[in-house]
């Protein structure tokens, strides 16, 4: 028989309408050691206290709606062990996010900010069906693969120093999965994408902290992407001081 | 989303409402691992995937729809490889294909074992370009609006603000999935609890085939994660207790093919393994073993990665050295709202429906693995077009008397708020229902546990009534919609209890005890089951049938 | 926990329920890995002194050889060398920092360019770094030129 363990989630509640400000509620819970936190906050929800708000649902660390701050780091509950955690456990909203309810953020700026930079495609001629699929080599695949793994789960903004005081910064996802697109070989809009990430949303707002790495889940390493998109971005403005627009890579 | 595209593409005018109860990634599309079927190779053809899909049906798919799907698979596939689906490849560049169960060549196409997510990306991403989608995330739908036998849109509860609103519309496509939840053991996510295929019940429409529920033979056991077919595509062995590889030693119909036989042989296969004594003991029940070993690091590290790392998280457990432990485990439902090949619903015009929510039918009494993702691309393309062409002539309808139902269904949700004072709970109807569907219409049945299961389900609709619910704020009240869900997982189940006990055979998924054999002559159709007040009431629909008769199903 | 930019986050049209304010990472500034980070930012605050310090020894130069003389014999104060130790620990500090980040910061490809393995990239910063201060040293100390 599995042995239970008992710890105190401390949990975050605010519900616009009765609070004026978030506040916590603990809740003793008894613990499969295989439990997930998200296992535990189930729990709460059906057993302790059926007002709790959460967002989840693959239970398989692939569809990134989990994401909370779990003893202040930022965690997919749905992958984060409970025997790893210490006896109390604070379970908080994603930081840097505007919260709606209890554990619940407000997530509509992160999808404006992922279609700003025009995820998709970008060719001059659309290819017809009829000719195929287009050539890629494993190769060529391999250059922007990583980068296309992101579940969006938002980890990366929670941890982001410059999310935190910039509102305009991009944001590690989104840069990402922009320059995923540029550097895809099927893409032809890099161009557009380097003009985006020299706008408002400046790539340049970076400054190395490399959180958004250390706490994907994916090992997307957005970081990377960021970085590299930096150096894109400055060398596609370089050019085109010196060629005209239309002579680029 | 692929029948949006589709639709706002056709039509340079009209605009699409998407309607979702979740951000769009989060659909459970994101979880599929394995591939999607299309004719890709020179020594495959449309023929051979089209009678690998019939008679992985049982005979029990309708021939032109599988006729219409297999002609344009590889079309859609490759359309979505336009769109930035990033495909794993060939040496020499083009798109790799690998086995998969049941499909006699390689035509599975696949992007490392993270398919799902890569194809539910890219379409999501592609939409992104069309201003003309308009999104509404996070309503969830609880209400079609017909009138007179007319479909005018539907009523959504915005989760966030907890206000219902009217959305009009002259057609509608539900792809809201399937309803694995009814089960307690499954791969499906949180949200797959049949809210489509409920609206459509509610309003008329027969669910069709709902008796086929296929279990996936490797679900990780506690957790009932999926680990893909393509373990068993790159050569993986299914081994029982003792090391032994049943499905090659001993007779389970599956022939030559052995681990790439069809689904539910698989299944059954491994429930008589354990049920003979020869699967292993755990704290989650009896498994058996997938082992990946002889594979090697390099092979699973490059084609199966997302299966390691699940392994690891949720069973503690390297495959690259150890064998993974699995069970049979609900995944998906071959049944669905009755669809004709358009998409069209029966008995509610402009209403339509694609994907797992609908049976067109595609997947008969059992589907083929990596055929339900091209389905999703191939029949939502479809049904967008068959959609837009029913808009353009449609009228619009009154919005006031429209506007009514939207209150209606305000006052509705208001008074199930927070309900008090009822002795039930949603996790106890939830578990009670869940028990009851696994007794009754697990992979083997029988007549007195079907029956016992129809009588606990309608049993449990009444208890609902007195259901006693926590949470009675407006601002995105988590609880009210589970209890909507439950609502609606309560019908589907009752669709698939009752479905399954009418049908006196074995055929594809649905395996009985006390009926062993399948009988072309009796049942040879396709199960309807239509909502009524008193209980639901069954009926019948022909099978399409083409150039293949049924025969013997052995491989 | 403390409160982040107000619009943190913010959807150009906020949503119609009130929202609690974003809150920072809850270990920044001084906390986990955040230490690290916020010392490499402060470390500008050193550079901005050297750069008087520089702006000093110009000037001491430029007022001819006994100014200069004074100047060398304020390198030997206690506090001077202490900040020069400060000051050599924080540009090593950064140096490795910026240079574990530089090989995954280069696009995999410019035009049919591919960047050269991490580790060469590596090596060639060290080495070089590590040359110009062994250069930069001997010409300081009169060994060279």
């Amino acid at each position: 028989m599995a042995e239970t363990l008992v710890k105190k989630f401390v949990v975050t509640r605010f519900d616009p309408d009765k609070d004026e400000a978030p506040r916590t509620e603990s809740y003793e819970v008894p613990c499969h050691p295989d439990w997930k936190v998200l296992d535990a906050l189930n729990h709460i929800k059906d057993e302790i206290d059926g007002s709790l708000a959460h967002r989840w649902s693959c239970r398989m660390s692939v569809c990134g709606s989990c994401g909370m701050n779990v003893n202040g780091q930022p965690t997919l509950t749905c992958k984060k062990a409970v025997s790893d955690l210490p006896d109390t456990v604070e379970v908080t909203p994603l930081a840097n996010f505007p919260v709606v309810r209890d554990l619940v953020v407000e997530l509509d700026g992160f999808m404006e900010k992922l279609k700003s930079v025009k995820p998709w495609i970008i060719r001059a001629k659309e290819k017809a069906v009829e000719e195929g699929p287009m050539r890629q080599s494993q190769a060529e695949l391999e250059e922007f693969k990583q980068f296309s793994m992101c579940i969006n789960c938002m980890l990366c903004y929670a941890a982001c120093p410059v999310v935190a005081n910039e509102p305009e910064f991009l944001g590690p996802a989104a840069i990402a999965l922009g320059h995923r697109y540029s550097v895809d070989s099927r893409d032809e809009g890099a161009a557009e994408r380097n003009e985006i990430f020299r706008g408002e949303g400046t790539v340049f707002a970076c400054s190395y902290a490399n959180e958004c790495s250390e706490v994907c889940p994916k090992h997307v390493d957005p970081a990377a992407a960021v970085n590299q998109a930096k150096f894109n971005a400055v060398i596609d403005w370089a050019a085109g001081l010196v060629l005209p627009r239309g002579g680029k890579e | 989303m692929r029948a949006a595209i589709a639709a706002v593409e056709a039509d340079p005018d009209i605009s699409v409402a998407l309607v979702s109860k979740v951000y769009p990634m989060r659909s459970h599309t994101v979880s599929a691992e394995g591939g999607a079927a299309g004719v890709a190779r020179e020594d495959d053809s449309l023929e051979m995937h089209g009678f690998d899909t019939v008679k992985g049906s049982d005979f029990l798919g309708d021939q032109d729809v599988i006729q219409y799907f297999v002609e344009h698979a590889p079309k859609e596939l490759t359309r979505l490889e336009h769109w930035g689906c990033p495909w794993s490849r060939n040496e020499d560049g083009s798109v790799a294909t690998r086995a998969f169960g049941g499909m006699s060549t390689k035509r599975t196409w696949y992007a490392a074992d993270k398919v799902g997510f890569h194809m539910l990306h890219s379409l999501f991403q592609h939409s992104l370009r069309f201003d003309r989608i308009v999104r509404y995330d996070e309503q969830f739908v609880t209400k079609l609006i017909v009138d007179g036998g007319q479909v005018r849109g539907v009523t959504a509860l915005d989760i966030r603000e907890g206000v219902v609103r009217c959305i009009l519309g002259r057609a509608v496509v539900l792809c809201t999935g399937g309803a694995g939840k009814i089960f307690p053991f499954t791969t499906n996510g949180n949200i797959k609890t049949g809210d489509g295929m409920a609206l459509a019940y509610r309003s008329g429409v027969p669910l069709k085939d709902m008796e086929f529920v296929q279990y996936h033979p490797t679900g990780l056991p506690g957790t009932g994660i999926l680990i893909t077919e393509a373990t068993r595509g790159e050569g993986g062995h299914v081994k029982n207790k003792d090391g032994e590889r049943f499905l090659v030693t001993r007779d389970y119909g599956v022939g030559k093919k052995a681990e790439l036989g069809p689904r539910d042989m698989i299944s059954r296969a491994i429930v008589q393994e354990i049920e003979a004594g020869r699967g292993i003991d755990s704290q989650y029940g009896q498994y058996a073993l997938l082992d990946l070993t002889h594979l090697g690091e390099e092979k699973i590290d490059s084609r199966l990665p997302m299966v390691r790392e699940l392994c690891k998280i949720y069973a503690g457990v390297d495959p690259v050295y150890e064998p993974i432990p699995i069970r049979p485990v609900v995944h998906y439902m071959m049944g669905g709202v009755d669809v004709d090949i358009d998409g069209k619903a029966n008995g509610v015009s402009g209403l339509f429906a694609a994907g797992e929510t609908a049976c067109v039918s595609l997947n008969g009494a059992n589907r083929l693995g990596s055929n339900s993702l091209t389905e999703c691309l191939v029949f939502g393309a479809r049904s967008g077009l068959s959609a837009v062409n029913f808009a353009k002539g449609a009228s619009a309808g009154d919005d006031a008397a429209l506007a009514k139902v939207g209150e209606a269904e305000q006052g509705r949700i208001d008074a199930l708020r927070g309900k008090q004072g009822g002795g039930e709970t949603l996790a106890g109807i939830r578990g009670d229902m869940q028990k009851a569907m696994e007794s009754g219409c697990g992979v083997y049945r029988e007549e007195a546990t079907m029956q016992q299961t129809v009588r606990d389900i309608a049993e449990l609709e009444g208890r609902y009534a007195n259901l006693s619910l926590e949470d009675s704020s407006k601002v995105f009240n988590t609880e009210i919609v589970a209890a909507l869900e439950l609502e609606n997982m309560l019908d589907c189940a009752r669709a698939v209890s009752n479905s399954a006990a009418s049908r006196n055979e074995s055929r594809g998924a649905h395996t009985r005890r006390d009926a062993t054999a399948r009988d072309d002559v009796n049942f040879l159709y396709h199960t309807l089951c239509h909502f009524d007040p008193a209980g639901p009431r069954l009926d019948k629909k022909d099978v399409t049938l083409g150039r293949w008769e049924p025969e013997e199903r052995k491989y | 926990m403390a409160d982040a930019h107000p619009h943190a986050m913010a959807p150009t049209r906020p949503g119609k329920t009130r929202t609690a304010p974003p809150q920072r990472p809850p270990q920044f500034p001084m906390g986990g890995r955040y230490l690290a980070y916020t010392a490499f930012g402060w470390t500008g605050l050193i550079y901005l002194l050297l750069g008087f310090l520089v702006i000093e020894a110009v000037w001491a130069l430029g007022d001819g050889a006994a100014a200069w003389q004074e100047q060398l014999l304020r390198y030997e104060h206690p506090v001077y060398i202490a900040f020069h130790v400060l000051a050599l620990a924080s540009v090593v500090f950064v140096g490795v920092r910026f240079f574990r980040l530089f090989p995954k910061a280069q696009p995999p490809r410019i035009g049919p360019a591919k960047p050269p393995p991490q580790s060469l990239i590596h090596g060639t910063l060290y080495a070089v770094w590590v040359g110009a201060t062994v250069v930069f040293g001997a010409i300081l100390a009169g060994g060279l030129f």
